[in-house]
């Protein structure tokens, strides 16, 4: 047919079928282009928009790989007349994207210090064998650090003890039980409700800082944020063990052996080695820049110094930092950040705010309400099909341009964006859980719809009950 | 002859290995086992891989090894493997990453030449097409999965014959039914049906289908073809004529005691695309192993 061989149709078909999301933005893209632009969008705006669409539907599909979004994205910017080149190159890069590179970075340094077994050591001890102990220090210590170091350098340490601990058990590793559900879950769900906690928790926190500086909307500082967020985190501790342990009760109560086992293995790895040493005083430092710096120098440039540290002691290779960071994300990122930054200048956002309060309104009839479904719930929903990041570097500038305090909206928008409670998709901790093999879809949507209601009404009420005390 | 046999779990992969094996020894061909596990987020790619190598350190096996070993066990059990090597263990430590997205492990003293193990992780559909079209193997053998879009993109997009191990029973016995008629397909089919029936020592019924009354010199020559060779072969035979709708016909003639081996279809990938075509309707209705040769 049309001269082509049976074997270039098959290519090209298999193509069309796994490209189909592409060829839709493609398709959506063009005719919304040529549709006049509605009234009150300025030109600029309803190109940017276009961006927008396109962008979602190829993140969310993942029928091209992210890099190539990311490039996208900055073409489109380019071409389609919303910004000069250098006016994108400039956009693309901030102190959000620095401290997302530096994160990632730092991730690699310090899951490469063997520091796993000792956390292993640490968390047993306080636990002792009870299985619910267990959960709930798991929970614990999961959320505190994650609060800390970012929520995918804590998963990473954190799944070898409870694999350790499940074949300890004597359980089959690759076989799913309640104990190994419950144990994965209260990792990676601790590692969520920690990345609340400070900016440094997660890069979605230090893009909404960024917008909030950028828009000229409000200074956050790091213990700022604390004060604000850190309450929530510890109010959830319990709730996440809680509500984990009635899902996915597991039979064994006591983990003895298992436990005893643990602890041989890890004291043979002995004492804290100088570098390891170091590697936590660096840690420290970082952490003590971030509190006291940022302000002055930012976060990203923070983050960036404590990678300097590990390369410049030793510590880390750049070959391992190099091969484990994942370049695709920091583009993606700077792209989408830019484009926020777009939306707002040209209006966009500002357009798809006011548009969204008049029709919600009419539902709701009250705007602070609509402020509040917007910011917590469709960002909630969001980031459980986008990636949390993503999710407030589109949806940020929008609820921003809401009205109201920014400095609430924007804590409230980040806070939302880190119940990626449903799917696997919506934070890399869910992923590394499932890609163990022991935790099916459905199992996320078994605790994760009864913790996406609760965190939300708690989010509520410390809006309503405890944020107006700091104000 | 290269043989690809994808196995999922061992809960559900137990017959689709032996078949698989089986199929491989006689053949004398030279086989690869895979196993393709979850698809990972682009997003979540370098943390699950960093999160992999932690956990050597805990001495804990990455994903998709313990189906890996369990497949090991089968070949040992089975003595696909020779016993002096069998003693070592499963040399997990030589699970080795070939390309990006795909780790072998290198078997030593494999009864069958190149028996190989290896891991990817994806889309099942993507990898075993990128495996079948980077290492061009001849036939691919799979379970069944029930699910129409799964046969159907299995055998539209893999390049090469495709046995679908659907509710493959060990205690049956089982016949061979190869559809014959005048395609191009039908040669392939029968000289598989040939080989099949001889790994296995089992019969075949040669079906010949017309929708009416009437069977032309070809499918008649076609069929006389395939006795012949059936007979030169050793391969005990029986010829059926049969007047139906050949989906139907072949289905109700299989039952649950027959495999099923025909020709893939002629018509243009568009065509097979939008309308579908026999050997998929056969492969969604019935109730028993398939082989479709291309």
């Amino acid at each position: 047919m049309f001269g082509f061989s049976e074997r270039s149709l098959s290519n090209l078909l298999f193509w069309v079928t796994r490209k189909k999301w592409l060829i839709l933005a493609f398709l959506l893209s063009i005719s919304f282009f040529y549709i006049p632009s509605p009234e009150g969008l300025t030109p600029e705006g309803h190109r940017t928009l276009i961006i927008v669409l396109v962008a979602l539907i190829l993140i969310i599909s993942e029928s091209i790989p992210l890099p190539a979004v990311a490039i996208l994205i900055l073409i489109m910017e380019v071409i389609l007349g919303v910004d000069t080149a250098d006016g994108v190159a400039s956009s693309f890069m901030s102190d959000a994207v620095f401290f997302i590179m530096g994160s990632l970075m730092l991730a690699v340094s310090i899951v490469y210090q063997g520091l796993d077994k000792r956390l292993a050591l640490g968390v047993i001890n306080i636990t002792g064998n009870k299985t619910w102990r267990i959960v709930l220090g798991f929970v614990t210590i999961s959320a505190l650090l994650s609060s800390f170091i970012g929520e995918h350098t804590v998963a990473a340490m954190m799944l070898p003890v409870a694999l350790a601990l499940i074949r300890n058990a004597g359980l089959e590793t690759g076989k799913a039980t309640h104990l190994s559900t419950v144990l994965l879950f209260s990792i990676a769900y601790g590692c969520a409700i920690g990345s609340i906690g400070t900016p440094s928790g997660g890069g979605r926190n230090v893009i909404m800082i960024g917008y909030l500086s950028e828009f000229g909307m409000a200074d956050l500082s790091y213990l700022t944020w604390m004060k604000f967020a850190y309450p929530m985190l510890l109010l959830e501790i319990p709730i996440v063990a809680i509500v984990l342990w009635h899902t996915f009760t597991p039979s064994q109560k006591i983990m003895d052996s298992a436990v005893r086992k643990l602890k041989v293995q890890v004291a043979k790895t002995g004492d804290l080695t100088v570098n390891q040493i170091m590697a936590i005083v660096i840690f420290l430092v970082v952490f003590l820049g971030w509190v006291f710096l940022s302000p002055y120098i930012g976060l990203g440039i923070v983050a960036l110094s404590g990678v300097f540290l590990y390369l410049s002691f030793g510590l880390i290779e750049w070959q391992e930092i190099n091969r484990n960071t994942n370049w695709g994300v920091i583009l993606l990122f700077g792209s989408a950040i830019s484009l926020g930054i777009q939306m707002k200048e040209t209006g966009a956002a500002l357009w798809v705010a006011e548009g969204t309060l008049n029709n919600l309104e009419i539902i709701f009839q009250d705007v602070a309400v609509v402020r509040w479904f917007v910011s917590v719930v469709i960002t909630g929903l969001l980031t459980n099909l986008l990636s949390n990041a993503a999710t407030v570097a589109v949806l940020g500038p929008i609820v921003l341009d809401m009205g109201g305090n920014p400095l609430i909206t924007g804590i409230m928008t980040s806070i939302a964006s880190a119940f990626s409670y449903l799917t696997i998709v919506a934070s890399p901790t869910c992923m590394i859980i499932h890609s163990t093999g022991l935790i099916t879809p459905s199992d996320y949507l078994k605790a994760g719809w009864k913790l996406f209601i609760i965190s939300v009404v708690l989010l509520l009420l410390i809006s309503i009950f405890y944020w107006p005390v700091l104000l | 002859m290269k043989i690809l046999i994808a196995i999922s779990s061992k809960e559900y992969s137990g017959p689709t290995l032996d078949v698989g094996m089986n199929i491989a020894r006689a053949l004398k061909a030279s086989t690869t086992i895979v196993d393709v596990g979850q698809k990972i987020s682009e997003f979540s790619a370098k943390d699950v891989s960093l999160t992999n190598e932690l956990m050597e350190s805990w001495d804990l096996d990455r994903p998709g090894v313990d189906v890996l070993e369990w497949a090991y066990t089968y070949l040992a059990e089975n003595k696909f493997i020779e016993s002096q090597t069998i003693e070592a263990g499963f040399p997990k430590n030589l699970l080795v990453e070939s390309r990006s997205n795909r780790a072998e492990v290198y078997l030593k003293g494999s009864v069958i030449k190149n028996l190989n193990l290896i891991l990817r992780n994806g889309d099942i559909i993507e990898e075993l097409r990128d495996e079948v079209h980077t290492y061009n193997y001849d036939l691919t053998i799979i379970g069944g999965s029930g699910k129409r879009s799964m046969a159907h993109d299995l055998i539209q997009y893999i390049d090469s014959s495709i046995f679908i191990v659907n509710n493959f029973n060990l205690k049956q016995d089982y016949r061979i039914l190869v559809a014959v008629n005048d395609s191009s397909g039908t040669a392939k089919a029968v000289k598989y049906g040939v080989r099949v029936a001889q790994a296995f020592g089992i019969d075949v019924d040669l079906v010949t289908i017309s929708r009416d009354n009437h069977f032309g010199e070809g499918y008649k020559n076609a069929s006389a073809r395939a006795a012949k060779l059936m007979r030169r072969s050793g391969v005990a035979a029986e010829t059926l004529f049969k007047v139906g709708e050949p989906v139907n016909t072949i289905v109700e003639i299989a039952g649950n005691n027959h495999i099923i081996i025909m020709g893939a279809s002629k018509q243009s990938p568009i065509a097979k695309f939008f309308m579908g075509s026999k050997p998929l309707d056969v492969i969604e209705t019935c109730d028993c192993p398939v082989l479709i040769v291309k």
